[in-house]
C-alpha cells in the first residue's frame, strides 16, 4: 500500500489541475480578504465559496483521475499485491495531495487575515468535505465504466447536495412552518455533509443567532463538546461508508 | 507426467446475457509458446484477463503451477504481462516507475533483469516524464516491465503493436528466451508472421469457445500449407469437417 500511495502522490503532487486548485483556492480566499474590509465578512463569503466549491473539485478530479488511472490499475492489479492495497494507496494519495493543497489555498489566507476558531473551523469542515466527496468520487468511478457517465453521476450528486438537499429541506420547513420540526433538523441537517460542515462553521461565527430557532436549536446541539464529536463523527461515517463500498466493489469488480 | 504450467479448466465468463468465454479447458506446458488467435471478440483479451486475475471466471477455475487461483496474489510473483495499451502515471519519470514497479515486486537492483533498458534504448530516457513519451516508448517500456522479474509465465497482448521492427525482434527473442528457459508464454498478436516462427501451438478461440489448441506444424501438415496466415482457413474447414464427421 505504502508504495502505490508514494507513487501516486508523486504524480499527484506534479498534476496541473492539483496545482491550480491550489492557486484557484489561494486567489479566491486571498482575494475576497483583500475585497473585504471586515475580515469576518470575507470569511463568511468563503464559507459559501468553499462548501460548493471544495465538493465539485474533490468529486470532478477524483472521478476523472480514477477513469485517466483505468490501464495502470490494471497494470498494479497484475503484479503480487492485493486490490485491497492498491485501493488504499490510491484513495490515500488522493486524500493527501488534495489536503495539501487545500492547505495551501485556503488554510494560508485563513492562517494570515483572520486566524481564529471559525478559520480553524472552516479549515476542518472543508478537509472534512475532501475527504468525504474523494471517497464518494471513487465509489461512483468505480461502479460506472464510462467516464462520461461516471462524471455527469457525480455532477448529479454535487447538485444534489449543494442545491437540491438544501431546496428540499426548505421546502420542508416552509410547508411545516405550523408544527416544531425543528428538533428534526439536526438529523436532516446531518444528511448532508455540506450543511453539516456550514453549520459547524456558523457556529464558530456566531451567525446561528441570526438562523432563528432552527440556529439555537443547532447551537443548543452542535455547540458542546458531545455536539462536536457526534458532527466529526457523522462526517467520519460519510467518509467510511462510500470507502468500504469502493473496497468491496473494487474486490469483485472486473477491470 | 508434468504437471502443467497454466491449466484451465471448463472456464466461462458472462458479461450479462453474453457468454465472452464458455467452456474452455486448455493445458499449457512449460517450456512452450503459445499463440493465442481468433477474430475480434473472440475471447482472446477475457482468457488472458481470467488467467491475469483481473476477471473473475463465472464458471470454471484456472490452476497455475498447480494450484487453483483465488483472491491471493502470490501467484501473481510469476507472471510477467505486456499489455496492448501501456498508461502509465503520466507525472511521473521511466525511472520512477522502474523503481515502483521493483518495490512492489520485492525485487533489489542486483537480480532485477534490467538488460532490455539498454537494449531498447532506455537507458537514457530514465529522467523523461511518462506524459512525454511517444506510444512506441510506453511499449519498451511495458516490455522491460513484463520481463524484469524472470517471469515464469509470460502473458503478451498485441506485444509488437507500435513496436519498431528492431525493437518488436528484441522483445520476441527475449520471449523465446523465456521458453527456452523453461517459462511458458502465452502471445495475442494479429501479425502471425512476427510470431509464427516463435509459437509452438496455436490456442483458436471463436465465439469465446476454444476451437482448436494445436501445434503449427501438426496445423501446417494437417491443410498442407508452409505459413500459418494460410494454414488457418483451411485449418477451419478441416476442423468443422472433422467435428461433422466426429
Amino acid at each position: 500500500m505504502t508504495k502505490v500511495f508514494k507513487y501516486t502522490l508523486i504524480d499527484l503532487a506534479r498534476n496541473r489541475f492539483v496545482l491550480g486548485y491550489a492557486l484557484l483556492m489561494l486567489l479566491v480566499a486571498q482575494g475576497l480578504f483583500m475585497v473585504e474590509d471586515d475580515p469576518s465578512k470575507a470569511l463568511l463569503s468563503l464559507v459559501q465559496v468553499v462548501m460548493a466549491l471544495v465538493p465539485l473539485i474533490a468529486l470532478v478530479f477524483t472521478i476523472v483521475y480514477s477513469y485517466d488511472s483505468l490501464e495502470f490499475t490494471q497494470l498494479l492489479a497484475v503484479q503480487p499485491m492485493a486490490r485491497r492495497s492498491i485501493l488504499a494507496g490510491q484513495i490515500g494519495a488522493l486524500c493527501v495531495a488534495l489536503l495539501v493543497a487545500q492547505g495551501f489555498g485556503l488554510g494560508l489566507p485563513l492562517l494570515v487575515n483572520d486566524p481564529g476558531m471559525a478559520a480553524v473551523m472552516l479549515s476542518i469542515s472543508g478537509s472534512g468535505l475532501v475527504l468525504v466527496f474523494t471517497a464518494l468520487g471513487v465509489l461512483i468511478a468505480l461502479k460506472h465504466r464510462e467516464k462520461a457517465r461516471g462524471v455527469g453521476v457525480g455532477l448529479m450528486v454535487w447538485f444534489l447536495f449543494v442545491l437540491a438537499y438544501d431546496a428540499l429541506l426548505m421546502s420542508l420547513m416552509f410547508a411545516l412552518n405550523d408544527y416544531p420540526i425543528e428538533p428534526f433538523i439536526v438529523p436532516l441537517a446531518a444528511l448532508n455533509p455540506i450543511d453539516m460542515g456550514r453549520i459547524l462553521v456558523m457556529l464558530q461565527i456566531d451567525l446561528a443567532a441570526m438562523m432563528g430557532y432552527s440556529g439555537a436549536v443547532y447551537k443548543e446541539f452542535f455547540g458542546s463538546a458531545g455536539g462536536m464529536a457526534v458532527a466529526f463523527g457523522v462526517m467520519l461515517i460519510w467518509f467510511l461508508v462510500p470507502t468500504l463500498l469502493s473496497f468491496r466493489t473494487f474486490q469483485r469488480k472486473d477491470l | 507426467m508434468v504437471e502443467a504450467r497454466i491449466a484451465f479448466t471448463s472456464v466461462g465468463k458472462r458479461y450479462g446475457k453474453l457468454w465472452a468465454l464458455k467452456g474452455v479447458t486448455a493445458s499449457f506446458q512449460q517450456g512452450e509458446v503459445i499463440m493465442v488467435i481468433g477474430p475480434n471478440g473472440s475471447g482472446k483479451t477475457t482468457l488472458i484477463k481470467c488467467l491475469l486475475g483481473l476477471v473473475r471466471p463465472s464458471e470454471g477455475s484456472i490452476a497455475v503451477n498447480g494450484s487453483v487461483i483465488g483472491t491471493d496474489p502470490a501467484y501473481r510473483r510469476t507472471i510477467g504481462y505486456m499489455p496492448q495499451i501501456s498508461q502509465f502515471p503520466a507525472a511521473l519519470t521511466i525511472g520512477q516507475l522502474l523503481d515502483m514497479m521493483r518495490d512492489i515486486r520485492g525485487l533489489d537492483k542486483v537480480t532485477t533483469k534490467d538488460e532490455l533498458i539498454t537494449s531498447l534504448g532506455l537507458d537514457g530516457q530514465l529522467e523523461k516524464r511518462l506524459s512525454d513519451l511517444s506510444g512506441g516508448t510506453r511499449q519498451k517500456v511495458s516490455a522491460v516491465l513484463a520481463f524484469r522479474s524472470g517471469p515464469e509465465v509470460l502473458v503478451m497482448d498485441e506485444p509488437t503493436a507500435g513496436l519498431d521492427p528492431i525493437s518488436a525482434g528484441k522483445v520476441l527473442a527475449r520471449a523465446a528466451e523465456v521458453r527456452d528457459n523453461g517459462g511458458t508464454v502465452l502471445i495475442t498478436s494479429h501479425l502471425m508472421e512476427e510470431v509464427e516462427s516463435l509459437a509452438d501451438r496455436v490456442a483458436y478461440l471463436e465465439d469465446g469457445r476454444l476451437r482448436f489448441l494445436l501445434p503449427i506444424k501438426e496445423i501446417l501438415e494437417r491443410t498442407g500449407q508452409s505459413r500459418l496466415a494460410k494454414a488457418l482457413p483451411a485449418m477451419l474447414e478441416v476442423h468443422e469437417t472433422e467435428s461433422a464427421v466426429g
